[in-house]
């Protein structure tokens, strides 16, 4: 038969598979109503990462799959992660590199708060036109 | 000359065999699902960016989202990626019963899918949150007080819930138009495991729709 090679997945693992992606849900569900200190984003995304690779590798049978198409998933997700690095490296630092001075961000603050903090000079506050 | 035996119906004339054809058909679905990543891919870098800006504000904003609904849907779009890949096994395995239930079945879910989204979004809909400058929270329900969202940048959220969740409920809707055409093929008796291409191909393409769900549903309504 022509079609003896492909490979067909056991019930036993399509129910196996089922029942770990409802466990990961109410994982993700739990995780994001307690408080994990920052780490609430990370955890979710890992955690929707391995659901998402349960369905690719077994419901998609990537893992039993000609090669050649892990090839186009795999370059495919990598320009994904591209677009998002390259991206975030633009909109996440705007401003930290354009108004370029001498000192260091921490430095500029420290000569604000030392600017906001210095009593005026009367004679500077009084209007001279000769001053203009 | 080939004989019929030799020849199946299905195999097209410019394919050796029919594997060949099975592998031809199934690599150019992955690369269709992969323009299909790098469009949903252009709305999650959109919602990244925002999100960088304005954390607080999408922190605050996913608690209008009820957790309790969209889990249900991601329970019901993975009970459906299930019944999908349950009926390729019963189409590799000759059973077009079991083939036909489970192509019901996944129908079915889809519909639960988006009769759930159609009442989340009326909901948002009645409380002023709606794309554009009609937006304008207001009202209260379930102990929820919608003017309290009215935030700055509150819109920057909802537009990118209301795309990313139409394009993918309309993805949804698709696939439920391919599911009808497949159930109807399977009872007719079209598939066996000599071929079941249409049903591997539409199998696929749900797989993807559910995984995008999988990512649109934390980021959206937990965290």
């Amino acid at each position: 038969m022509s079609h003896a090679e492909h490979h067909i997945t056991p019930i036993k693992t399509l129910v196996a598979v089922i029942l770990t992606l409802f466990v990961l849900t109410i994982l993700t569900v739990v995780t994001s109503r307690m408080n994990l200190h920052g780490l609430d984003v990370p955890v979710a995304i890992a955690i929707a990462s391995t659901k998402a690779a349960l369905v690719v590798m077994i419901f998609m049978g990537l893992k039993y799959d000609n090669k050649v198409n892990s090839l186009v998933f795999g370059i495919g997700s990598l320009f994904v992660i591209v677009f998002l690095t390259f991206t975030l490296l633009d909109t996440a630092f705007r401003g930290d590199l354009s108004n370029t001075q001498s000192g260091t961000i921490m430095e500029e603050t420290r000569d604000n708060e030392a600017l906001q903090a210095r009593e005026p000079d009367p004679a500077g506050l009084q209007f001279n036109r000769s001053n203009e | 000359m080939a004989t019929p035996a030799d020849h199946p119906a299905h195999l097209q004339h410019h394919f050796v065999s029919s594997d060949q054809q099975f592998d031809a058909a199934k690599m150019g679905m992955w690369l269709f699902l992969i323009t299909e990543i790098l469009l949903f891919s252009g709305m999650f870098v959109a919602y990244t960016v925002y999100r960088v800006w304005h954390p607080e504000v999408f922190t605050h904003m996913s608690d209008l989202l009820d957790w309790r609904l969209g889990g249900l849907n991601t329970l019901v779009l993975l009970a459906s990626s299930f019944t999908v890949a349950l009926g390729i096994h019963y189409a590799q395995t000759d059973n077009k019963k079991g083939l036909v239930i489970n192509l019901i079945l996944t129908f079915v879910f889809a519909c639960v899918f988006l009769v759930v989204k159609y009442f989340e979004y009326a909901a948002k809909i009645e409380h002023g949150i709606v794309l554009g400058s009609g937006f304008a929270p207001h009202g209260v329900s379930h102990g929820v007080d919608y003017s309290t969202y009215n935030d700055l940048f509150a819109q920057q959220f909802f537009s990118i819930y209301y795309v990313m969740t139409g394009i993918h409920g309309f993805h949804v809707l698709v696939g439920m138009g391919l599911f009808a055409w497949i159930t109807v093929r399977a009872i007719k008796g079209q598939f066996s495991s000599a071929y079941y291409t249409p049903v591997e191909l539409c199998g696929l393409y749900w797989h993807l729709v559910d995984i995008i769900w999988i990512f649109l549903f934390p980021l959206l309504y937990l965290i």
